[in-house]
């Protein structure tokens, strides 16, 4: 099936199967392998990506019904050259992360947890970032990643 | 090398691959591009025991893109099975017939897409010749030997038996620990490549180029022939140290198909196509006399293996250590059934063996009315009771005061249910932390470059354990330059060998090998700067020179820039290669490492002295009253482990293994089916793994501690520590709580109604 993505701004033609998710449409046909396979079941967290604003596991997203959506995956948040988004700034600095592989849906998550409105207290935080798996178990310093970027997300 | 030349070791600094990792730019494995890959599917076995009498394969040969399908019936002769690094044997996959446990690879389907791949994978259909299997312990068919002493031992020292009956005060129960598995999140991914002869492996791996050496003894081709990376790991934990049947399949597939193949596994695949912790069984006796002191230690412990593996963790060589007791008798059983071989888990031995020894210690501070801290002071000890040998250091009471002073563990109420909060019945524990501080030989590659750039390259794994950083702390602190402008290249079998990324023994490996190559350039160029007749330095003690903030310098201020000082030895770049043999192991273990053979020396294994990390965990449990729902609201862990080179990933790494230690006490179990012998929660929802929500505060303090015989740069390595002994704390402190004693984990409510 023919399809359009938009992906970080950049439109993307391509067919797909129908059964295509979202999660291999980026990692396997755009090569944007940042956003990570970790159980393709919606348990572990780690493709977590921004539709049109909201956190959606990409494991569990068709690629045709990504079609018309504006699509944020972490690619998107500093390019090469570019300072590193607040809120990525702020997990490098509180060492919120170990091995990295489930960091970028940690991190599309912490910013939605926070345009949410759910990162007001630690508490907050630790229950809406409970659907992202970090099994090196960062998890102190993610609370403390998102504790320090939420006032800068809700000035930007 | 020159004392007094430490800055940046100790210092905390910022992951080197932070970026990468954080700007999903950092390339695991299966993120490695490839050009137009074709995508593998497994099929595994239904059954856990039998054979297989015939595949049917028209439906899944005709979905569209299907490309080719492997079975033994095809492939079978074409690979040796993988060796295993331990226990000797182990089950086989497509080699032959077999189906030696559930979950077992039995053909690989290769479509044009993944998706093509999945739908006939799942259209085979097998015939089988079932046989009924043994799930575990007790099951019928479960064969249960005494192990023999060879890769670990057994101790036996002074009269076990007849100090333990005289002993006035008394500890005789058995406890378990569950199946347990790793779950990195990054999956068992493999990608191969054929160029003409050459082959190129991606996969995540703790030991490239024992996947290189294994993989080339498999398919019968030259180890120069297989490239292996692995630059980024998304996570281990003891899943990636040895090579999986997998791997050789893919490339089969590969060569066949004459196009690269990827694989990438299913969560629940992952769950029998790798290892996992194999559940356990101990009984424990201690006696004391009434002030405390230990007057007999009787450990045996049960293991479940596959049926043609010996493999066995055999943690009594820890727990046979770690307190003062002139009678000591230990026994390792394994059980063989019809599973897939177990492995490496984080901390292999420890997590299940210094369980029982940790609650047979409260529960003998219970029967003497003694603090528990205080019964581990009174059988401290700074000599190896095992051997006689002394420790090279030992700071466990240090980490017990420090962490029970942050905890406050000074106002605990002795009595167990006598700290209620409202509903929640309240509970502290502590326990001891104990790991052997290992090292592997390693080489290295450093080039200094006249603009004060330095390159590492070094076939170390970063497996979240911020290898990177350490490295490049180490080479920017040795050749005294600023950590940024140091690049370090790992993850790949081009790079010099160093040896498996597990059993805490990385960092101390690799670093003392970086240390050691710097060192080299060091005295070059003293050397060539003191013999001149014209330089700021000549005539100076060479040994005495040192590299800092870009310049050769004397300890009396004179100094000669590095372009300088370069100048004298190179026209271009100065390459030093070095290898790193730890003491205690032969010059032939670097080529081994090459080899890809483990080679390790082992803080229980040495012949000079007994190298160990300590640690001391303390933990507060609440568990509702009326619902029996435990909580851990707080938790605090000191570790001693030598030198800390970069202070801030080791905290990272103290505090994941602390809630490691929690989830090993109420969260973690495979859960067996005792018909079928088939892991039934095997999936991420369903094997409870600590969530954000599970581990509000969990603090880790690091105590200094300096070791000058555990090797060159006193590191002990602490990857394990942190894991080691909490499970044990947490069930303590339910104790404490509820007052009743729960001696198999995982602890759950329906333990506590």
């Amino acid at each position: 099936m023919d399809i359009r993505l938009t992906v970080n701004g950049t439109e993307h033609a391509l067919s797909v199967d129908v059964r295509t998710t979202l999660l291999d449409a980026l990692r396997e046909r755009l090569e944007l392998t940042g956003t990570k396979k970790g159980c393709d079941l919606g348990q572990c967290g780690a493709c977590t990506v921004l539709m049109d604003g909201r956190r959606v596991l990409a494991c569990f997203t068709l690629a045709v019904a990504a079609e018309g959506a504006a699509i944020t995956t972490i690619e998107g948040l500093a390019g090469d050259d570019e300072p590193l988004h607040p809120m990525q700034q702020a997990f490098l600095e509180n060492d919120a992360y170990q091995c990295g592989y489930c960091t970028p849906g940690q991190i599309m998550s912490a910013i939605a947890c926070v345009q949410e409105g759910y990162a007001e207290t630690d508490e907050q935080i630790r229950e809406y970032m409970s659907g992202n798996l970090c099994r090196c178990a960062a998890y102190p310093k993610i609370v403390a990643a998102i504790r320090q970027a939420r006032p800068l997300l809700e000035n930007r | 090398m020159p004392d007094g030349t430490q800055t940046m070791i100790g210092q905390p600094a910022l992951r080197i691959d932070g970026r990468a990792k954080l700007t999903g730019r950092a390339r695991y494995a299966s993120d490695e591009v490839v050009p137009n890959p074709a995508h593998a599917f497994l099929v595994t076995s239904s059954i856990a025991r039998g054979r297989i009498r015939g595949f049917h394969l028209d439906q899944a040969r005709a979905v569209p893109g299907v490309l080719d399908i492997l079975t033994h019936e095809n492939v079978g002769g074409e690979a040796e099975k993988p060796k295993p690094m331990a226990g000797g044997d182990t089950t086989s996959t497509l080699e032959s017939d077999r189906v030696w446990h559930d979950g077992q690879i039995i053909a690989v389907v290769v479509a044009d897409s993944f998706e093509a791949a999945r739908e006939a994978a799942h259209k085979v259909r097998v015939d089988y010749e079932a046989e009924r299997p043994s799930a575990t312990f007790g099951s019928p068919g479960a064969e249960e030997e005494v192990r023999k002493a060879g890769e670990h031992k057994d101790y036996h020292v002074g009269d076990a038996e007849a100090a333990f009956a005289a002993a006035p005060f008394k500890v005789d129960a058995r406890y378990g620990t569950p199946t347990q598995h790793h779950n990195p999140i990054e999956l068992f991914t493999t990608t191969c490549v054929w160029n003409g002869s050459k082959l190129t492996v991606y996969e995540p791996s703790q030991f490239v180029y024992g996947l290189r050496g294994n993989l080339a003894q498999q398919l019968h081709i030259e180890p120069g022939d297989i490239h292996v990376i692995s630059r980024y790991v998304g996570g281990a934990f003891g899943s990636r140290g040895g090579i999986t049947a997998r791997t050789a399949w893919i490339a089969i597939a590969a060569r066949r198909l004459g196009r690269p193949v990827r694989l990438v596994p299913t969560r629940d695949q992952g769950f029998t196509i790798v290892t996992y912790r194999a559940e356990t069984r101990h009984h424990i006796q201690l006696g004391a006399t009434s002030d405390g002191r230990l007057t007999a230690l009787r450990h045996e412990g049960w293991e479940v293996t596959s049926r043609p593996s010996q493999y066995n963790v055999s943690g009594t060589e820890t727990t046979a250590r770690v307190y003062a007791c002139p009678n000591i008798l230990t026994k390792v059983n394994i059980v063989h059934a019809d599973r897939n071989t177990p492995g490496f888990m984080r901390a292999p031995p420890e997590t299940p063996y210094m369980f029982p020894l940790e609650v047979a210690m409260d529960e003998l501070a219970v029967a003497l009315g003694m603090d528990p801290v205080e019964l581990r002071r009174v059988n401290d000890t700074m000599r190896d009771p095992a051997t006689g040998l002394e420790y090279s250091s030992r700071s466990l009471m240090e980490c017990y005061d420090q962490a029970g002073a942050r905890f406050g563990w000074k106002s605990r109420d002795p009595a167990p249910r006598s700290m209620r909060d409202g509903d929640w019945l309240v509970g502290w524990g502590c326990a001891s932390a104990a790991y052997p501080a290992n090292i592997g030989p390693a080489a290295v590659r450093v080039t200094l470059t006249p603009e004060g750039r330095a390159r590492v390259q070094i076939a170390a794994h970063d497996i979240g354990t911020g290898a990177y950083t350490v490295l490049a702390i180490t080479a920017a602190e040795r050749l005294g330059l600023p950590i940024e402008h140091v690049t370090v290249e790992l993850g790949g079998s081009e790079l010099p060998a160093a040896g498996l990324a597990a059993g805490s023994s990385h960092t101390a490996g690799i670093c003392n090998a970086v240390a050691k190559a710097c060192e080299e350039i060091r005295q070059k160029l003293a050397l060539a700067a003191v013999v001149t007749n014209d330089g700021a330095l000549s005539g100076q003690d060479a040994s005495a020179l040192v590299l800092r903030e870009g310049a050769l310098r004397s300890p009396a201020g004179a100094k000669e820039d590095l372009r300088a000082a370069l100048s004298r030895v190179t026209g271009g770049v100065l390459e030093v290669y070095a290898e790193n043999i730890p003491q205690g192991l032969p010059r032939e273990s670097i080529g081994k490492a090459y080899a890809g053979q483990m080679s390790m020396s082992r803080g229980h294994s040495r012949q000079d002295a007994t190298t160990y990390t300590f640690g001391a965990q303390f933990v507060e449990v609440r568990v509702h009253s009326r619902t029996g729902e435990v909580r851990v609201p707080r938790a605090v862990g000191a570790f001693a482990a030598g030198t800390i080179v970069n202070p801030l990933t080791a905290h990272s790494q103290c505090i994941g293994g602390m809630i490691w230690g929690i989830g090993a006490a109420l969260h973690e179990a495979t859960e067996i089916d005792p018909n079928a012998a088939r892991y039934v929660n095997d999936n991420l929802s369903e094997y409870l793994i600590p969530v954000n929500a599970d581990v509000p505060q969990v603090e880790a303090i690091l105590v200094p501690e300096r070791d000058d015989r555990v090797n060159p740069l006193g590191i002990k390595g602490l990857g394990e520590i942190g894991i080691v002994g909490m499970n044990a704390a947490v069930c303590n402190a339910v104790w404490h709580a509820t007052g009743r004693r729960i001696r198999e984990l995982p602890i759950r409510i329906e333990d506590l109604l």
